[in-house]
């Protein structure tokens, strides 16, 4: 059975729905979101229950044509990493309603049914085996996301929104040229027009195009984790989006960017991928240092929050180009870690907020005295943004610094600068708003979180320790299509290694024919 | 005969021209129809000079008997412009000038360049307003009376813009 | 020298004739009821197109006249586009009847229809005198149209403006019609590719001939399709001119100037197409014409301030996009053509009409008096937003597989054969400039919604008006998820033009 059209499709009806009840009737609008986010999130547990872990390749898939004349497929399909994905994606958007209820009160409607049509959105890209396909769910979620920032943004949102949708437009149009190009391609070699990804795979490029393609997807991409230096638009994008469209961004949107890496660029362009490993392996250690060092002079908490992101993220894409199991393994688990500690962090940095209506750190200080429970959470979600053990990020972490060592050694020793320094500017900013005495009065009068918060923080503070405690099922259900990628990328290289050598070997020989012929016709002639 | 030779050719292009250049720089508007008349007239002579005695005389009738008369007579109803003096240049001028200068320059170095003309050496069908005639009523029938569509257009169109609206 | 009448069909030419006729039914209409009829007059005319549509579908193909009318797929398509703008265009100008336009309510509706006509029998005509007139029957209704407002004078500027750059574009598009005659003998275009071909075949001897004639055509159509370095026209002619007119310009007759452009360059002079026969090839000229529109268009519409001349930089640049797809001469060039025209044709009259309607209600067309518009009307908001994001070309708006399809015929030409890789570049351009695009489209999406302030206005949603942008709303979604009948329709339309793939 199909599962996976109701899972993607499942929030856009609801947002139909949505748009039919009168937006006077805000408390129904929340509440019938909440149900769909819940749906949501019990069909993506089906879908997670249906995978069957030991198996490799795709599963789950469907594959119908859509535009015969021009080729496209409605074809999708899962692996383990994007299964997890998905089911960070719908848990995130649960909660990232939850967080919404009390902070957004202008244009509930519009509010709720943007952030349906973007999770529609994300899991199609999650599961879109079609190029044409995920190019179109790629950029259904820009639209919903520049609504998000600019209408329920901070103050500078306009100037964020439109930031954001120029930088990932421009990736995404250089995205559509290079499919554009493959597409063709892949017609002149195989006499088919097809956006089969699987297929596309299939298909040897020579090296000079291959070069080109990939660093069309790249941009494309890497505007989006965002890889250093096209981060700009991040952190005007973080501080000034709502906070539910923080936890999206930081928990999902970004990961796109890295998914787009291991699932097309990387397995479709493998000799282009091992020729820009030392790049993108630079990029990203300055990414991760160039992140923590920014970081830790933040005086808003949420920019804070964002530039460590830059750092994290550019954690995963080391991980993703040490190209071996381990590291990429770690990355894959980083993004899921990434989401569910940075969403946290956002999540709270929100309930301050809509209590103090400010972020700065200077205003806080002595927040454990008045808000026990909170700063309990907030210390277990730093911890897991650090990556102490037993939380979550240690496990990646731990996995990509390996990796990255067996890769190159300096990789791994300039990277690990970057725990320590995610470790300072941390607890640094943990230290000036949590511990010390109640500074500024405002603060004496704020209340703990209530039972909302709570249950909103749960689930992901489990997961935290889940993951920490016992990755085993995460590891099971990404190994197979991990092991696969890079199985994939290595035999691909491997058969055009040999076929070179072949041609060498005939060239060689063709050219010992050709002089001998020409011995013997200089002989003839004699 | 080729048309390049005749001096009565040479003597026609003179009169196009200098009526033309009347036209444009004249101060007086009225002068500067009876001009164009002048310069629409000879424009008739060349097509004569080239055996299109249907041009010919289709560029009297229409040009000079309609088009130019009824400039004349908008002047002439129009109250005091046949008096005054008017500003034929604005401060386009030099630019004009230089754009028409270089696109003359253009034409006639392109045309010298060219070598083959699809001409026929063969002279014309003394019939030759008859052919047309045939031809319209045949082959180009139905743009013939597309045309008239296409006057009936412009009739409603001018009635509408032209016509009084009492309030 | 035969005179003999063409064989004629007037099933096939059964559409025309009832438009005409109905046309001067409409005017009659009027005026026999004293210059009352009100709305009626309106809806009279818009049954008629559904009328003809429906003619048109039962007339089929085949010849009317000889090569003066040869209704095939690319003619019926082009026709479904012109009946289709035409009915929006109406549709939206029920406002003005209200005010605006209290005498001559007939003339106003019928002379839209004759215009009509005049498009229809373009893209029916394969021969240079009836493509004319076509043309020119297309354009002189359209004159009196955007002059209707007599005593606005933006209006009559916009009337005469557009009548003398008509007047002059005709001039050359003549010039270069008669030299194309004098080097082929025929005004058959099938007959003179043949002609050019066969009698012409070391084309080196012309010289700088069909030179001069290509120039001018592109330069006639170009101010037609108001393309850059003849673009400046549109801006003030749209703003002047009655709303629905200027949609009706911006899609109809932009239609229009496309199909001429097709058949005369790619039925007629398809071999000029190629660097081979340099200087006198188009296919470079158009292109850097067509990047010069996207540059253009795309940065000139960033600073407007009022939405009818931002949107007529946004229809300048759309052209450009367009013209991508007709310089990608291949089997997909004509078809993405022809496809990004029908998809223009729902998002450009959706959204003018809902600039039609503001402006009947409000009096405005300033971008800034659109401020928090989405508060008191979500619906026109709304509708307005999906517009513009299909004129963009945000997925899986209909906007974007046009743009998709334009983009991919051009980069499969430049693909097939090394001389076309300047292609690539022109696709680099498309796509630069569609980043500008999204920006002030963007940028009105943001003045609607991206406020907390409420627009004092709010627009009726029970009115013809919103009707249209209803159709344009069903039409951008509709083929944005399911294009595949249009695309199959178009598929047929490069070969019925002639199109020969290298």
């Amino acid at each position: 059975m199909d599962w996976l059209t109701p899972l993607i499709f499942a929030p856009l009806v609801g947002a139909i729905i949505l748009a039919f009840v009168p937006s006077k009737q805000t408390e129904t609008i929340k509440g019938v979101a909440l149900i769909i986010a819940i749906i949501t999130f019990i069909l993506s547990l089906f879908v997670y229950a249906q995978f069957d872990k030991l198996g490799a390749g795709m599963q789950l898939t469907v594959n119908v044509p859509w535009i015969t004349s021009l080729g496209i497929h409605y074809h999708l399909g899962i692996d383990g990493i994007s299964l997890l994905l998905i089911v960070l994606t719908t848990v995130l958007t649960i909660l990232a309603i939850l967080s919404s209820w009390r902070s957004i009160t202008e244009g509930v409607k519009g509010f709720f049914v943007s952030m349906l049509i973007l999770t529609s959105g994300m899991i199609g890209v999650f599961c879109a085996l079609d190029l044409f396909l995920f190019y179109i769910f790629w950029e259904v979620m820009l639209i919903p996301m520049y609504f998000l920032i600019g209408i329920w943004g901070g103050p500078r949102r306009v100037y964020a929104a439109i930031k954001f949708v120029l930088f990932t437009m421009f990736g995404s149009l250089l995205m559509l040229v290079a499919i554009l190009y493959l597409y063709f391609q892949y017609h002149s070699f195989a006499g088919v027009y097809t956006f089969d990804m699987l297929k596309l795979m299939q298909m040897p490029i020579a090296i000079n195009p291959q070069h080109w393609l990939f660093v069309a997807f790249a941009l494309a991409f890497a505007i989006k984790v965002p890889l250093w230096p096209f981060h700009t638009w991040l952190p005007d994008a973080h501080v000034q989006a709502p906070t539910a469209g923080s936890v999206i961004l930081a928990g999902v949107l970004l990961k796109m960017g890295t998914y787009g890496f291991i699932r097309i660029a990387m397995p479709m362009f493998p000799d282009a991928t091992a020729t820009f490993v030392p790049y993108i392996a630079i990029l990203s250690v300055i990414a991760i240092i160039y992140g923590a060092l920014v970081s830790m002079v933040q005086k808003d908490i949420k920019s804070l929050v964002a530039f460590s992101s830059v750092s994290h993220m550019g954690f995963v894409m080391l991980g993703l180009f040490a190209l071996n199991q381990e590291a990429v393994q770690g990355a894959v688990i980083q993004m899921i870690n990434h989401g569910i500690s940075t969403g946290a962090l956002f999540l709270l940095v929100g309930m301050i907020y809509e209590r103090r209506h400010t972020r700065l750190i200077a205003e806080f200080g002595g927040l454990g005295k008045v808000m026990p429970v909170f700063s309990a959470f907030f210390m277990i979600v730093m911890l897991s943004s650090i990556g102490l053990p037993f939380t979550n990020g240690f496990v990646g972490e731990f996995l990509i610094l390996l990796g990255a060592f067996k890769a190159n050694v300096w990789y791994g020793v300039f990277a690990a600068t970057g725990v320590i320094l995610a470790a300072c500017y941390m607890l640094w900013m943990y230290q000036r708003v949590v511990f010390g005495k109640v500074t500024n009065p405002e603060n004496e009068k704020l209340t703990d979180i209530n039972w909302r918060e709570r249950i909103i923080l749960i689930p992901l503070v489990v997961l935290i320790f889940f993951i920490g405690i016992y990755p085993t099922p995460l590891f099971e259900r990404t190994e197979p299509a991990v092991r696969q990628v890079i199985a994939h990328i290595e035999q691909t290289r491997q058969a055009k290694q040999d076929l070179e050598r072949i041609d060498e070997r005939t060239l060689a020989l063709r050219e010992g024919a050709g002089l001998s012929q020409k011995v013997t016709e200089k002989g003839v002639t004699r | 005969m080729d048309a390049s030779v005749s001096p009565v050719f040479w003597i026609l292009a003179a009169v196009i021209i200098l009526s033309a250049i009347a036209v444009v720089s004249l101060k007086n508007i009225f002068h500067c129809a009876l001009f164009l008349i002048l310069c629409l007239f000879s424009v008739a002579g060349i097509f004569i000079l080239l055996h299109a005695e249907f041009l010919a005389a289709a560029q009297v009738l229409i040009y000079v008997g309609a088009v130019a008369i009824l400039i004349i007579f908008a002047i002439m109803l129009t109250t005091n412009l046949a008096s005054r003096t008017i500003q034929q240049v604005n401060k386009h001028a030099l630019t004009a000038l230089f754009g028409c200068a270089l696109f003359v320059l253009a034409m006639v170095g392109l045309f010298r360049q060219s070598g083959v003309w699809n001409w026929t050496q063969t002279a014309l069908p003394d019939e030759n307003v008859l052919t047309i005639g045939k031809l319209l009523m045949t082959k180009y029938m139905l743009p013939f009376e597309v045309v008239s569509v296409l006057l009936l257009a412009a009739l409603i169109g001018a009635i509408a813009l032209a016509r009084e609206e009492k309030s | 020298m035969e005179f003999q009448l063409p064989d004629f069909d007037l099933r096939v030419m059964m559409p025309e004739i009832f438009l005409f006729l109905w046309a001067l039914v409409v005017i009659t209409f009027d005026l026999s009821t004293k210059r009352r009829s009100g709305a009626a007059v309106a809806y009279l005319a818009m049954f008629g197109l559904v009328i003809t549509g429906i003619l048109l579908a039962v007339a089929g193909t085949g010849a009317g006249f000889g090569a003066m009318f040869f209704n095939d797929a690319a003619s019926i398509f082009f026709k479904v586009i012109f009946l289709g703008a035409a009915f929006m265009a109406i549709g939206s100008s029920f406002g003005l009847l209200r005010q605006k336009i209290q005498h001559h309510r007939g003339e106003f509706f019928g002379l839209i229809l004759l215009s009509t006509v005049g498009m229809m029998f373009l893209a029916s005509s394969n021969e240079l005198l009836s493509l004319y007139i076509g043309l020119e029957l297309t354009t002189i209704p359209l004159f009196v149209c955007a002059a209707f407002f007599k005593d606005n004078r933006l209006s009559v500027e916009a009337g005469i403006k557009y009548l003398i750059i008509g007047a002059f574009s005709s001039a050359l598009l003549l010039y270069g019609l008669s030299l194309l005659y004098g080097l082929s003998g025929t005004t058959d275009l099938l007959q003179m590719r043949i002609n050019i071909a066969t009698t012409h075949l070391n084309f080196r001897e012309i010289g700088m001939l069909p030179m001069i004639s290509v120039i001018m055509l592109v330069a006639g159509l170009g101010f037609k399709l108001a393309l850059p370095p003849f673009h400046q026209w549109a801006p003030d002619v749209y703003e002047g001119s009655p709303t629905p007119i200027a949609a009706f310009l911006s899609v109809g007759s932009k239609a229009a100037g496309l199909i001429a452009f097709a058949k005369i360059m790619i039925n007629g002079l398809q071999v000029f197409y190629d660097q081979v026969m340099a200087p006198s090839d188009w296919g470079i000229l158009v292109a850097v014409i067509a990047s010069a529109a996207m540059i253009w268009g795309n940065v000139a519409a960033i600073r407007q301030a009022n939405i009818k001349r931002m949107l007529a930089y946004s229809s300048i640049a759309q052209a450009g996009y367009i013209m991508i797809g007709m310089v990608a001469l291949n089997e997909l060039g004509m078809a993405a053509v022809s496809f990004y025209m029908f998809t223009y044709l729902f998002a450009n009259m959706g959204a003018f009409a809902v600039v039609a309607i503001f402006e009947d209600t409000t009096g405005s067309t300033q971008i800034s008096s659109y401020n928090g518009l989405a508060k008191t009307s979500p619906f026109h908001a709304a509708s307005m937003s999906v517009f513009l994001l299909s004129l963009a070309g945000i997925p899986p708006l209909a906007g974007f597989f046009a743009k998709y399809y334009v983009f991919a015929s051009a980069i499969k030409m430049a693909g097939a054969a090394d001389d076309k890789s300047w292609l690539y570049w022109l696709v680099g351009v498309g796509l630069l400039t569609s980043v500008f695009a999204l920006y002030y489209y963007a940028n009105i999406i943001k003045t609607m919604y991206f406020t907390t302030d409420e627009s004092p206005y709010r627009l009726s949603v029970a009115s013809p008006g919103s009707a249209m942008v209803l159709i344009g709303l069903i039409g951008v979604l509709l083929f944005g998820l399911y294009p595949t009948p249009i695309l199959e329709f178009a598929a047929g339309i490069p070969e019925a033009l002639g199109v020969v793939v290298p």
